[in-house]
Parts: C-alpha cells; structure tokens; sequence
C-alpha cells in the first residue's frame, strides 16, 4: 500500500483511542442525564402524591375545620418571608450598593467574605441564634421567625446586588457625573436603575430560600392550628412546618396533606425560580 | 475610581443650584456604609452569641472531651447522688462527615461529569435547558426532599443499591453490612444519598462556571496536535480548571455539612456510633433540631450551641479555604 494509504488508514491504537473518546462522551452524557433526573423523579412523585388532596377547601381552611386545610400555614409563610424581605432587602441592597460603588477595595474585599461566610451559614445556626436571642424576649413568635428568615436571606440579596451593581459599565456612571448630576442620583437613578432586574432577581432569590426554610422556623415560630393574620407576637405555622411535622403521621390524611403542601410549596418555589432565572441563564449563555 | 468621580463634581461646581443635591451625596454614602456594617455586625453578633452561650459546658467538660468522647448523657442520677452528665460530639461529628463524604462520593463524579458535558458537548439547544434544569433542583426546598425521601427515595435506596452493597462486599466488610431480617427504617447511607442529589445542582453549576472560563485555545491546541476530545479534556480542561473544581466540590461539601431538616428525616436520629452506614445514625444538625425543644438548664442548651458553634467554625472553615483557593485560581486565569 502507499504511504498515503497508510496515513490515512488509522491504525490499531487510533482506533482504540477513537474507541475511549466516543465512551467517555457517552460517559458524560449520562452524567448530565443523571443530574437533571431527581428533578424529574421528585416533582413527578410529589404530584402524584399530592393530586388526590389538593382541593379548594384544603387551601382555604384551617388545621382545626371540618375539613382540615392549610391556609394559615400559607399565611403564615407569607407573612414571616415577607416581613424577612421588607427587612432584608433595603439593607441588604444598600450594602450591595456600598460594597461595589463606594468600599475601598481593602473593605470591599472584607465585605464579599462575610457575605461568602454568611452564605455560608448552616440554617439550623441561624435558628440556633435567633432562639437564643429572640425567643427569651417574644417567646415563640412570628417576630423570632422572620428574625430568622432575615438572618438567612440578608447575604443572598447583598451578594446579587454587588455583582450586578459591578456589570453596570463605568461609561454610564460617567456619563451621569458629567453632566452634574450627584452621586447619590446618579448611583440610585442610573447605576441602580441600570442593575435593577439582576436586583430584583436577588430579592425574588431570597423570598424563594425564606419560603423553603425549616428547621429555623421550628425553633422560632414553632408553628400552630391557629390562624394569625399579621399577628407576629404569637406563634405562626408555615407550609415547611406542616410538611415537617405531618411527614411521619399516623393517619392517612395528615401524610396526604404533607404531599399536598409540600406540592404547593414546591410548585411556589420553582415557579419564582422559572420566572428570573430564565433570563438570567439565557443571558449568561448568550 | 468613584472616588475619583465624585472629587470631580463637588470640585466642578459650576452650577450652583446643583450644589444643594450633591451636598446630600456625604449622607447617602453615610447610610449605605451603615447597612453594609450592619451586615458585618451581624456576624460577629452571632459569633459572640455562640460562643458565650457555649460558656455553662466549658465550664464542666473540656472543648477536647466534647470533641473526642462519643458518649452524649444529658443527666443521669448516679447510686451516691451525684449526677452524670457527659457530652461528646464525637458520633454526630462522625455521622456529619460520613453522610457529607458519601454525599461528595456521588455528587462529585457525576455533576463534574455533567457539567463537562453541558460545556464541551452538549448542542446549545441542549445545554440552555439542561443547565436550567440543574440550577432549578437547587430551588426546591430542603423539606420537600426529605418528604420525597422519606415516601419513596429511601425504600428505593434500601432495595436497591444498599441490599445490592450489603449482600456482596457487605459479606465481607461488616460496616457495610445491613441486619437481613430486617433493614432498618433508615440510615446513615441514604442521607448521605439525598444530600448527593441536593448538592449536585452547586457542582454542576459551579464547576460549568470554571471550565467554561478554560480558554478555548488551549483545547485547539491540543486537538490541532492529534488529540481526541477527551484527551484534550483529561490532559488539559480539567487540569487547568482544576482548582476551581475542586472549590465547586467544597462548596458543596459546606452545604452538606449544614443541611438539617432532609437528613433529620431520613438518617433515624439514634445515638452513638453505629456499627454499618446501613443503621440510623445522626449528624450534628439533626441533633440539634431534634433536642433543642427539650433542652432544660444551661448546660444542656449550652451542649447543643456547641453543637452549633462546632458547625459554624467549620462551615467558616470551608468558605476561608474556597475563598483562598479560588483567588490562586483567578490568578492563574490572569497568566494563561
């Protein structure tokens, strides 16, 4: 044969390499077919688990009614992510704002480690401490929950802000300040105008990780059958407490209703998740 | 540079009726340090209150004995009188870090895996929806897993892949055995299983991040040479990304160190050290879910805010160790 022919002929170890090539990408694509399968897995379960007791009177009644609901579990969560969200987000966002407009570079560089650290923060610590430091004073509380729902969610919101606080292009501030606009309008009404949907896509973030936390809430507001309606002095119930709490039950429908509000919860969580990451996977993609 | 800018308006003022609005500029700055403080204040607020309210166990067992012992006994009353109490860390430290290891075990391969896919492979139309999809696992809250755990993961788990363990190398290697007339309700394993499939959506996300920051040059570079795609990955993608892998890895070891509610509901919460991972056991989180309700006295809040301080420093720990490593890495980036 020529010496063309042989070059181009691949030899018994090309073929062996070309051989592992083709395995390990087939190995990597299991790996990603893998990854995404628990999704599917646990949403499929849970709605199968949930659908026979999802009705209009199990959202809309209380623990204690005929038929038993959980609306003052779902007011609950709102009420405490809520107040959390209306603590966390304007500090949160202004030290964001802080740490990537005006912080000298060394605080700068302190600032994104405690938000590294606080991120970082195990939710049951968080709880720990807002029991020992809330609970003594309001009791078992809707206060102490949100207390402790800010701990957790303050960090998310900070962290978003700086980053995309720091995307905004330096040309657009200069602008702004070139034509004799001061700093604070400048920072509020353009830098942050500029950034607001990576901000707000903090703050849903946030709301999302607040609506899901639980073992801080068991040890903070403890949960009730009682509705309270923007009472925070008392105990509060929330949807993760219900599930938490109903997940081991004796009785067929309590184990229902744990699927259903884990159901609600689940669907509440992925629908904010869908609503900002679309964008922001897209765009970071493209 | 904004300071720069902002010396140059207040240094300008041309138009006096500017002059009012920029004076407000000093205050603005004022608040939003404020806030950032505040954000600072709380953590070390939280440290102090850790650390003084672990003070009442100090004063009765040293730090060294509450790490090492494995004995937890919250008061008994002993023939003379006297009360026994003795605290140790040492089994829940032990079931932390063996649910965190095995989850790392599983979590790792696959999700650097994936994440290699998702870069390298996978058709744009493919990657967008495969990596949202990912990232979306993240979102679902940690009770709802332990619910799905605790109806269907773990039963599968347990007549699946640790029978298929325990009735093979478990013959031989007996902490990997399981009691065959009857398997435990649960176990050590499967928490560690769950919390596998809770961290993967990090992994996968960070480590896309790190090697997607690989220049492409390099792999066309080494395939321009002759090499297969997954040489090019083997030889030079996942080397040059290495550190950043890594850090995605600890990452998300510090997630599964912290994780309570999922793994109080799966690992069966039993004391000490247990024989086989196929036995309940109990990590540092679900001890305290489970005790701090029944804490009586000072002492034994004191033992369980231990607890919480011994996670705490660990998850700092993790965080120090990611934040210097990456930046050797950033600095790696820069030269290549």
């Amino acid at each position: 044969m020529s010496v063309r022919e042989a070059l181009l002929k691949p030899g018994v170890f090309d073929r062996r390499r070309a051989r592992t090539d083709n395995l390990m990408v087939r190995i990597f694509q299991i790996a990603a077919f893998l990854a995404v399968l628990p999704l599917f897995a646990l949403v499929f379960y849970v709605t199968i688990r949930a659908v026979p007791w999802l009705s209009p009177s199990f959202l809309l009644n209380n623990p204690l009614d005929k038929e038993p609901g959980i609306l003052n579990a779902i007011v609950g969560s709102l009420q405490m992510t809520g107040l959390a969200i209306l603590i966390t987000a304007p500090i949160g966002i202004a030290a964001g704002i802080y740490l990537s407009e005006f912080a000298p570079k060394r605080v700068a560089l302190v600032g994104e480690f405690v938000i590294d650290i606080m991120l970082g923060i195990p939710s049951i610590v968080a709880g720990i401490f807002t029991f020992l430091v809330l609970v003594p004073v309001f009791g078992f509380s809707g206060w102490a929950g949100s207390a402790a729902l800010s701990v957790l969610t303050l960090p998310i919101v900070m962290r978003t802000t700086h980053e995309v606080m720091s995307l905004v292009p330096p040309s657009i501030r200069e602008a702004s300040l070139a034509l004799g606009i001061p700093v604070w309008r400048t920072t509020l009404l353009v830098t942050a105008r500029t950034a607001l949907p990576g901000i707000l896509t903090g703050v849903v973030l946030a709301i999302s990780r607040g609506l899901g936390e639980t073992a801080p809430l068991l040890m903070t507001a403890h949960g009730t059958n009682a509705e309270n309606f923007l009472d925070f002095s008392t105990t509060m119930n929330a949807m993760p407490i219900v599930i938490y709490q109903y997940a081991n039950a004796a009785d067929e429908r309590s184990i229902g209703q744990a699927w259903a509000t884990a159901f609600v919860l689940m669907a509440l969580a992925l629908l904010l998740n869908v609503i900002v990451r679309r964008r922001t996977v897209n765009s970071r993609v493209a | 540079m904004a300071k720069a800018e902002e010396g140059a308006i207040s240094g300008a003022q041309l138009d006096l009726s500017r002059q009012r609005n920029a004076s407000a500029d000093p205050l603005f700055r004022r608040i939003l340090a404020v806030a950032a403080g505040a954000a600072g204040v709380l953590l070390l607020v939280v440290t102090g209150y850790l650390v003084a309210y672990s003070m009442p166990l100090w004063a009765i067992q040293s730090p060294l004995s509450f790490l090492t012992s494995p004995n937890w006994i919250t008061g008994i009353q002993k023939a003379d009188g006297s009360v026994l109490e003795v605290y140790g860390a040492a089994s829940v430290i032990f079931g932390t870090a063996v649910t965190s290891l095995i989850a790392v075990l599983f979590a790792a391969p696959i999700g650097i895996f994936a994440a290699v896919y998702l870069v390298e492979f996978a058709p744009r139309r493919l990657a967008v929806p495969l990596s949202f999809l990912v990232e979306l696992i993240a979102a679902i809250p940690s009770v709802v897993f332990g619910l799905w755990a605790v109806g269907d993961l773990s039963v599968r788990l347990r007549d699946s892949i640790e029978w298929w363990i325990a009735s093979s190398i478990g013959r031989i290697v007996p902490w990997l055995s399981e009691d065959p007339t009857s398997p435990a309700a649960d176990s050590i394993f499967r928490a560690g299983f769950l919390l596998g499939i809770m961290i993967l959506p990090m992994i996968v996300a960070v480590s896309r991040e790190f090697l997607r920051s690989v220049p492409i040059s390099l792999r066309e570079g080494y395939i321009g040479m002759g090499a297969t795609r997954w040489e090019a990955i083997r030889d030079v993608v996942l080397p040059t990304a290495r550190v950043g892998l890594i850090g995605a890895v600890l990452l998300a070891l510090g997630r599964a160190l912290g994780e309570t509610i999922a793994v109080t509901m799966v690992i069966g919460n039993a004391e000490g050290i247990p024989s086989s991972l196929f036995l309940p056991g109990q990590t540092l989180a679900s001890k305290i879910a489970n005790n701090i309700g029944e804490a009586s006295g000072p002492i034994q809040l004191a033992s369980l805010v231990s607890l919480a301080l011994a996670l705490f420093l660990l998850s700092l720990a993790i965080s120090l160790v990611v934040r210097l490593s990456l930046r050797r890495f950033s600095r790696i980036k820069a030269v290549s």
